[in-house]
């Protein structure tokens, strides 16, 4: 070796480098990762109306028990209680973007949804759509929401009114359907609320890595 | 934001034989196609491999943590191999002795083979020779090898630290280790002058 | 080099600490697009596999293979990244040894051994790291290098076992490299 001292000026400084960077990423703040959606793209989104779900089609995914499709009740716990959807969980739009002691969000493996559909709904469709626009914001996927809210729910699926003679095949066929939902969501009878018990909570757990051999 | 392709992107294939002659074109540069060097790492004569290795390894992570902040890659998303308490600890210390005996690693066969040494041949025949043994009694190590699986754990949590101090502490140590060689390996040649 | 000089001498090799910084970087870009790091034994396990499918699938169909999940569903287990990244190391080497003038066929064994001895100390050694990096889920690259540079767990208990041992060991088999 030519240079006989063991430690070279240029070590040093690669010493200084590489310290200085692993202490910037310490002292730096804590940055919310921002994966959010650009403000245009989200206003786009909120022009056009692919995120609605008609309650027709909530109601014959329900029935065909279609598991890719996850309603979601945004109201508060108590309106939960008395009346939702069948399969319907329960996040409240106040406690939707709670985050963990380590700053994830804690519905993150419901909400942001690679495989399942989410419909989220709530009394009317004001709540519903908050709702969605935050998880919008945060770049969360597939998320939807129910057309009219529960009111439309309880309007068109659970009593469904007669369409007038003159009316079309069209409608008329939906009106068959209708009906046989509301049979089948025990409607007809005004008291809907007793007719669904079992309140599944979400489960929080940690969302598992895909099962791929990796490394080596 | 990254990671661009899944593992079973087609892409992903193309990317991956860039990437390997990037990975065999730095470890013929720096020498790891001769086993007597690899080798010194163990006699205190040649520090090559540590000296590469950790810079990598440092490098690597400072500059993933810094592609998680600018929100370039989505670290969850990336594979974290899974630990096995019992088959890692086994594996590593089969590792340790096949590495002294037989002076190279896969890897670094592999790119000593493509310049033409014998000795990686015959290593990489035994490397084959061992996988195949490994399959054939598999049976009788299964329960083992599957026990104790801890996921992809991460060393900071498990250490209940934040990444960035674990990661500043993995820094100094590795430079500490830098210092701590070449004082060695002065040494080391020295006395060999000697002789 | 005891050879005549005939052609200019091989050059020499890179800085560790240059090296150790592109690797680092090539390792980064590899998580950045694949999402996975770099791997090398993987591809031979991958090689050993589709031998065993053509010759006893019955095996590798069963549960007792331990290559049994390369080729569930049907998938091919010389179709996956490994298996081109192995073949681009092949590359990369040959093309820094001829850039560095490093091509030459040769067994390379300390002066005080026998290159007979170091043939069967190769063969043994690499027998003990096909075994080894079998149990450990990865090489020294798939398992250390990529599980430092993620902070995984195993990354690091596999590295201070690699490093370990081999130190314990080292002074047993001295004889066999200086």
């Amino acid at each position: 070796m030519s240079d006989t001292r063991i430690i070279k000026k240029r070590y040093i400084f690669m010493a200084i480098v590489f310290v200085d960077l692993a202490l910037l990423l310490v002292l730096l703040p804590e940055k919310q990762i921002s994966k959010q959606i650009k403000p245009e793209k989200l206003l786009q989104e909120i022009n056009d109306n692919t995120r609605y779900f008609s309650t027709d089609d909530v109601a014959a995914k329900i029935i065909e028990s279609d598991l890719f499709i996850q309603p979601i009740d945004v109201r508060t716990p108590e309106e939960f209680k008395s009346f939702h959807l069948k399969r319907a969980i329960n996040i409240p739009l106040d406690s939707i973007l709670n985050k963990d002691e380590k700053g994830k969000f804690v519905y993150d493996y419901i909400l942001n949804q690679e495989v399942k559909s989410n419909i989220l709904y709530s009394n009317g469709t004001i709540y519903s759509n908050q709702a969605w626009l935050l998880l919008r914001r945060l770049n969360f996927k597939n998320n939807y929401v129910m057309e009219g809210g529960l009111n439309k729910w309880i309007e068109t699926i659970i009593k469904p009114q007669r369409p007038p003679v003159t009316a079309s095949q069209n409608e008329l066929d939906k009106y068959s359907f209708r009906k046989a939902a509301s049979m089948f969501f025990g409607g007809g009878s005004v008291n809907v609320a007793s007719s669904e018990s079992s309140a599944p909570a979400p489960v929080i757990k940690k969302k598992a890595m895909k099962e791929e051999e990796g490394g080596c | 934001m990254g990671p661009l392709f899944t593992a079973t992107d087609e892409w992903s294939f193309v990317i991956a034989l860039v990437i390997g002659i990037a990975f065999g074109f730095i470890l013929e540069s720096a020498g790891f196609s001769s086993s007597r060097k690899l080798a010194g790492v163990f006699y205190g004569y040649d520090f090559v491999v540590l000296q590469v290795f950790f810079t990598a390894a440092i490098t690597a992570a400072i500059g993933l943590l810094f592609f998680e902040y600018f929100g370039w890659l989505d670290l969850s998303a990336i594979w974290i191999n899974k630990f096995y308490i019992g088959s890692a600890i086994l594996g590593g210390g089969i590792m340790g002795v096949g590495f002294i005996i037989g002076g190279f690693c896969p890897g670094t066969s592999a790119c000593a083979l493509a310049v033409g040494k014998i000795d990686a041949m015959l290593f990489l025949g035994g490397f084959i020779g061992g996988v195949i043994l490994f399959d054939a009694f598999f049976p009788f190590y299964k329960g083992f090898y599957k026990a104790n699986n801890m996921g992809g754990a991460l060393i900071y949590e498990d250490l209940g630290m934040e990444k960035q101090t674990f990661l500043l502490l993995f820094v100094l140590v590795a430079l500490a280790s830098f210092i701590a060689t070449a004082y060695i390996q002065k040494r080391v040649s020295k006395k060999s002058e000697k002789y | 080099m005891e050879e005549v000089k005939l052609q200019k001498p091989p050059k020499k090799y890179m800085n560790p600490y240059l090296a150790g910084v592109l690797l680092g970087i090539v390792i980064l870009l590899s998580f950045y697009f694949t999402r996975e790091g770099l791997g090398a034994s993987g591809a031979f396990k991958r090689g050993v596999a589709k031998v065993e499918q053509i010759i006893i699938p019955s095996h590798l169909d069963s549960e007792d293979s331990a290559f049994h999940h390369y080729v569930t569903g049907g998938k091919d287990p010389l179709k996956n990244r490994l298996v081109y990244m192995i073949v681009g190391v092949f590359i990369g080497g040959f093309l820094s040894g001829a850039i560095n003038r490093r091509l030459k066929l040769k067994l390379e064994h300390s002066p005080k051994i026998t290159s007979r001895k170091r043939a069967i100390a190769a063969l043994i050694g690499g027998a003990l790291f096909g075994i080894g990096s079998a149990f450990g889920r990865g090489c020294t690259s798939g398992a250390g290098l990529d599980g430092m540079a993620v902070l995984a767990t195993s990354g690091f208990v596999v590295v201070a076992m690699i490093f370990g041992v081999g130190y314990a060991a080292a002074w047993f088999f001295r004889k066999l490299w200086i």
